[in-house]
């Protein structure tokens, strides 16, 4: 599946049609705060397994704490 | 997605424990007078009439330095770029106001601090003296 970097204005855009959204930071982080509809699966907890919940049909957004 | 600091640094919502906490980023002041470093101070002193303090920013205003109020103060002939303070302490969108607060005491920061984006993008002030009312006020 392809990847892409997208604007603050297209995450908006692609989560009013229904993308996904997953926080891939740790869990104490991730109770702190978090983008509203984000679900958490910490990065080193991404298998098949953690990811099987996910709707293949829909796009998913992965973000992180800052660019890069 | 760029990362979640973008999203905060646009304002825009957050949940878990941190929607009880006030951020800077909730509070800062994005009105603070800016100016390029080709201003001269005695132009600059004229529009910030009320503030002690101007933001010297680049494009898409990054900021490069700060006047306060004695370089606003001094020659009026001088150049934003020949006195400003140059390197500024910044903080970031999603810090709290006691950690700001902190930093400033730890710091000696009397005045402003500015708040910028993770590129350096200038999104506004918050003075001590503000920050201080604020976390009072949110912890009574």
């Amino acid at each position: 599946m392809p990847s892409q970097v997208f604007s603050v204005p297209e995450v908006k855009r692609l989560l009013e049609q229904g993308a996904q959204l997953v926080d891939v930071l740790g869990a104490d982080e991730f109770e702190r705060d978090h983008l509203p509809g984000a679900i958490n699966i910490p990065l080193k907890q991404l298998d098949e397994n953690t990811v099987a919940g996910l709707d293949r049909e829909r796009p998913v957004l992965v973000y992180c704490n800052d660019f890069g | 997605m760029p990362g979640k600091l973008a999203w905060y640094e646009d304002n825009q919502p957050r949940d878990g424990k941190a929607v009880d906490e006030t951020w800077i980023g909730d509070v800062a002041d994005s009105d603070v007078p800016t100016c390029s470093l080709e201003d001269r101070v005695g132009d600059i002193r004229g529009r910030t009439a009320g503030w002690d303090a101007c933001v010297v920013v680049g494009p898409e205003r990054v900021v490069l330095g700060l006047l306060r109020k004695a370089e606003l103060e001094g020659d009026p002939n001088a150049t934003a770029e020949r006195v400003m303070r140059t390197g500024p302490k910044t903080f970031r969108p999603n810090v709290t106001l006691e950690e700001l607060l902190k930093s400033m005491r730890e710091h000696d920061i009397q005045t402003n601090s500015l708040v910028t984006t993770g590129e350096g993008k200038l999104l506004g002030v918050i003075s001590r003296a503000d920050a201080e009312a604020t976390l009072a006020h949110d912890q009574a």
